[in-house]
């Protein structure tokens, strides 16, 4: 006989505790926590757990659920700190993230109005994803919808294929550290249902929606935390579609007014120059002398104070063997150009 | 003597030249040597890659041929540069048409990505490298006492897909780190999340906002400093605190910031002075 030395596998029942985020706001003045302790078999979800204990210890608590297989997105919350679907989330695996031994902390998801509990409302969302258009307006003629395929390349739909896995369950808004200190930014969700419209053959809003999103609160507001990416429930590189948008952007004729373009672009043209970022210029070329002047100016003199920054003119000296770097540069800028001519194509 | 190609990120040779002069004084107390790469250039921080993905391809093949010509790892003291030369990285050893077509421009200087060389922190260095007992059997003035908030930063943790070293959730590197030293590393929700680096000039307002709750933690913890691994989180966890602290109404308190540098040059016995503290705006 052999014996097994991983006390996991050993155990495979558990006394645990639920540590359940509870606020009605038709009764409660504040949110406070209510503590179930329930026998659980290894192998049983955080959302089978829930259930239990709505179903034999406590009609009163509140959540959202539905398919329990990962598929409608209506579960996310906060466990032990960070956002999850309660479907797909086995107890067993969120122990070892306990802070006190089997008591798995169970919280609304963050950057949502708090309904009651652990439900969130869900509107802000769907008001950002009707402000961005988040859907196909087809290019078809009406007269011709319903009667003829509408195609397109698999090379196409790989550029979105990712995208499309969204289920909206909000998690990424959830953990998003720009929402965090502003409710109006955009959200990743959003930006990521928009890049996978905006990349669509078959839509005719493209202009329109990067219109929309290159404005205040919208895709140069991203801080590039990686949050949204990390926490995605569907493994989907959100950032690699807020860069995507971006991209768009500066390649887009009348979307490149914004401080966020601006900034992006003075990285390339830096590089190119001296083969190092002249960051003590750089507020000027994102948001021009006066706004420079009117919100960075008492720090700037601080910073000089300390040499941490160099008094104006700033030299910076480029990077040793800058005129064969620059020629390699360049080379590559034919490369670009010809790859858009053939796109264009 | 382990030797390693020191990348030289922007930010180091212009606001936190304090990082490099620090390095330089503890490097072979601790049995490593950083060869400075005076030929690197800007890695893109984390923009050049929509800007212009091949010239993002190219600017970091480059970066890590340097590395691969001096026969070393190349080894970074900021989290971006980290984040976007592994992300280069990657991109080019998935895809051999762009490593193939970038290696053709490169030969110009007689240079070719291969791959070999890897990419990493200086932090990772002192860990797996130099190790814990190395660094605890050097330290002259241990941080007893100091209660220090560890701050992380994003890009040595994520996407951990690109990065891999730390748990994203639960770091645990910069902890070990202060923890040989003699220091007391404490818990904090802050210590994994975001310091609004990236947007300070495009939405300054959310950035501060995103600064303030992380400094506002530490100071309510009780933490005598933040450290961070990363000159870009120091930049604005320094340089613009009070901003921050004013912005969300608190601005009669403050907390001092170090880099990693520092905080191991003061536990092997250098002044405040030599490793240039004096020029961080809080002091």
């Amino acid at each position: 006989m052999t014996v097994s030395t991983d006390t996991h596998i050993e155990e495979v029942k558990k006394d645990i505790t639920f540590r359940v985020f509870r606020f009605n706001p038709q009764v409660d003045s504040k949110s406070y926590f209510d503590d179930y302790t329930i026998k659980v078999e290894r192998g049983i979800t955080v959302l089978r757990s829930l259930n239990y204990i709505k179903e034999h210890l406590d009609a009163t608590v509140s959540f959202r659920a539905f398919c329990q297989a990962g598929i409608c997105g209506s579960c996310a919350m906060r466990v032990n700190g960070l956002s999850m679907l309660a479907c797909t989330t086995q107890v067993w695996e969120v122990l070892e993230k306990c802070k006190e031994p089997n008591v798995i902390k169970v919280e609304p998801l963050r950057n949502l109005p708090l309904v009651k509990d652990l439900i969130v409302d869900m509107d802000p969302l769907v008001d950002k994803m009707k402000n961005y258009s988040n859907w196909v307006e087809s290019t078809m003629p009406e007269e011709q919808m319903g009667r003829k395929e509408f195609l397109i390349s698999e090379e196409e739909f790989l550029r979105y294929d990712k995208a499309t896995d969204c289920i909206l369950c909000a998690s990424c808004v959830s953990e998003c550290s720009i929402l965090r200190a502003n409710k109006d930014y955009v959200s990743p969700a959003v930006l990521l249902k928009s890049y996978r419209m905006n990349v669509d053959s078959r839509d005719s809003i493209h202009d329109l929606r990067l219109a929309e999103l290159v404005k205040d609160h919208g895709v140069w507001d991203c801080t590039h935390c990686y949050r949204c990416q990390e926490t995605c429930v569907k493994s989907i590189p959100i950032m690699d579609a807020i860069h995507g948008i971006r991209e768009d952007a500066i390649e887009c004729r009348g979307m490149k007014d914004s401080s966020g373009s601006k900034h992006a672009e003075a990285f390339m043209s830096d590089i190119e120059k001296k083969g190092k970022l002249v960051e003590s210029t750089l507020p000027i070329r994102t948001n021009g002398m006066a706004w420079t002047m009117k919100n960075l100016l008492p720090m700037a003199m601080k910073m000089i104070v300390k040499r941490r920054t160099p008094p104006p003119p700033p030299l910076v000296k480029p990077s040793k063997g800058i005129k064969v770097f620059r020629e390699m540069f360049r080379e590559m800028t034919e490369h670009v150009r010809q790859d858009q001519k053939s796109h264009k194509k | 003597m382990k030797r390693y190609a020191y990348y030289l990120s922007c930010i180091n040779e212009s606001m936190t030249k304090e990082v490099d002069r620090s390095i330089d004084l503890w490097q072979k107390d601790l049995g490593i040597e950083l060869v400075k790469m005076h030929e690197s250039t800007c890695c893109g921080g984390s923009n050049l890659d929509y800007v212009s993905p091949k010239h993002f391809a190219l600017v970091n093949a480059r970066n890590i041929a340097i590395a691969e010509k001096m026969g070393l790892d190349l080894v970074v003291s900021c989290n971006t540069c980290l984040m976007t030369i592994r992300t280069a990285k990657k991109k080019l050893d998935e895809t051999p048409a762009l490593k193939q077509e970038v290696n053709d421009i490169l030969k110009k200087e007689g240079l070719q990505y291969r791959g070999t060389s890897d990419v990493r922190h200086l932090l990772w260095v002192l860990i797996d490298d130099v190790g814990i007992d190395a660094i605890k059997a050097k330290v002259k003035v241990p941080l007893t006492n100091y209660r220090i908030a560890p701050f992380y930063g994003c890009h040595i943790l994520r996407p951990s897909k690109v990065l891999g070293h730390d748990n994203p959730v639960e770091p645990s590197s910069l902890d070990q780190l202060i923890e040989a030293l003699g220091g007391q590393s404490i818990p904090y929700e802050h210590k994994n999340r975001c310091c609004g680096f990236h947007t300070l000039l495009v939405a300054e307002e959310e950035s501060l906002n995103v600064a303030a709750e992380a400094l506002e933690e530490a100071i309510q913890e009780k933490a005598d400093f933040i450290v961070t691994p990363c000159p870009l989180c120091h930049t604005v966890l320094d340089g613009y605190q009070s901003k921050a602290l004013k912005q969300a109404g608190d601005d009669k308190k403050s907390i001092p910031v170090f880099h990693i540098s520092e905080m191991v040059g003061l536990a092997l016995g250098y002044s405040a002075k030599q490793l240039g503290i004096k020029r961080h705006i809080v002091t």
